[in-house]
């Protein structure tokens, strides 16, 4: 008995700190809210360290194009998204016409997009560190020769 | 012997509260400024609102090489400067006093140059249909740092912005015409309102 509640203490142990570990990156949030009279709500949480992972299993071939053309942005990005990090919170492009509103902000450790126009309103918020692993996997992505 | 005692304890206290400041003062960090832009287009409601930090654009600018623009350098065509020596027209009027240098009033538009409490002011109206005003306003900090590169056919953007980074708040350009207005300016506030 008291066996079994070890087992089930360094299962439960391991999970915690799996989750925490998966979670130390910040969570992405998608928020799409449509305002149609059959208005679709979609949310997705997930933890940020999911998509530089999921990144792994892109073939490497299937990103060359993308990989070639962000390549030489790379110390710009970097440089930017250094600075981002380093800095306070503050809105960077805030866009207004009549029927749509689009508000870029960092806010904490992520950048926030929302987005509100006639039709629906859709919320992104991604954590820094996590937009710059994937941006570095993209770019670390070989070529494809036939691309 | 009590007396020399309390001058020691005094003199502690003020070495330690001198020393505080120090490290106060070392560990702050410099105020960040802003560059702000606005555009207003009340014709179609439109707005646009961008800050940036000018940190970010300082870090971000020598590490854009692409057409014209490398290392943080504008490299412009001598045809640009239609064969002015613009660092001898700039040095002069850096060390002349404040004063209007060009005033053309023409049917159609009215330019003027001044340099007035060390900035380079420029104004120009455009007497069409739009009524298009157009003031700019650079510190000549600014503008010597932008003339500071080596070549000379060169602007140095990435100087120019670590000079406006020290230069106080300021409006630097306005562009208003019948519908349109356009502000740019810096200040150490994040948001543009």
């Amino acid at each position: 008995m008291v066996l079994l509640g070890k087992v089930a203490l360094y299962i439960a142990g391991t999970a915690l700190a799996g989750a925490g570990l998966i979670c130390s990156e910040g969570m992405i949030e998608v928020k799409v809210v449509e305002k149609q009279p059959e208005a679709h709500h979609v949310y997705v949480l997930a933890p940020a360290m999911l998509v530089p992972i999921g990144m792994h299993f892109v073939p490497s071939r299937k990103l060359g194009r993308a990989a070639t053309e962000i390549h030489p942005w790379m110390p710009t990005i970097r440089a930017a998204l250094e600075q981002l990090r380093a800095g306070g919170d503050i809105t960077l492009v805030d866009v207004r016409e009549p029927d749509q509103h689009v508000l870029v902000t960092k806010d904490g450790e992520s950048v926030v997009v929302d987005v509100t126009d006639k039709d629906e309103t859709v919320h992104v918020s991604a954590p820094i560190r996590a937009i710059e692993s994937t941006i570095e996997q993209v770019a670390a992505a070989s070529a494809d020769p036939h691309d | 012997m009590q007396k020399a005692m309390r001058t020691i304890g005094v003199c502690g206290v003020l070495a330690l509260t001198m020393s505080n400041l120090a490290v106060t003062a070392m560990a702050t960090p410099a105020t960040e400024r802003y560059l702000h832009v606005k555009v207003d287009d009340a014709s179609k409601g439109e707005s646009v609102n961008v800050n940036l930090p000018l940190s970010m654009a300082a870090a971000i600018l020598p590490t854009v090489n692409k057409g014209t623009l490398h290392n943080g350098h504008v490299t412009i065509g001598e045809a640009d400067f239609n064969g002015v020596d613009v660092r001898a027209l700039l040095d002069a009027i850096r060390t002349a006093p404040d004063n209007e240098f060009v005033t053309v009033k023409e049917k159609d538009q009215d330019v003027r140059v001044a340099k007035s409490n060390g900035n380079l002011i420029v104004h120009v109206l455009d007497k069409g249909k739009d009524g298009e005003k157009v003031d700019v306003t650079i510190p000549m900090k600014v503008v010597d740092a932008l003339f500071s590169a080596v070549k000379n056919n060169e602007l140095d953007v990435a100087a120019a912005i670590r000079a406006l980074s020290d230069a106080g708040d300021a409006v630097l350009v306005t562009v208003q015409d019948a519908t349109e207005h356009v502000r740019i300016w810096i200040d150490s506030h994040s948001a543009s309102e």
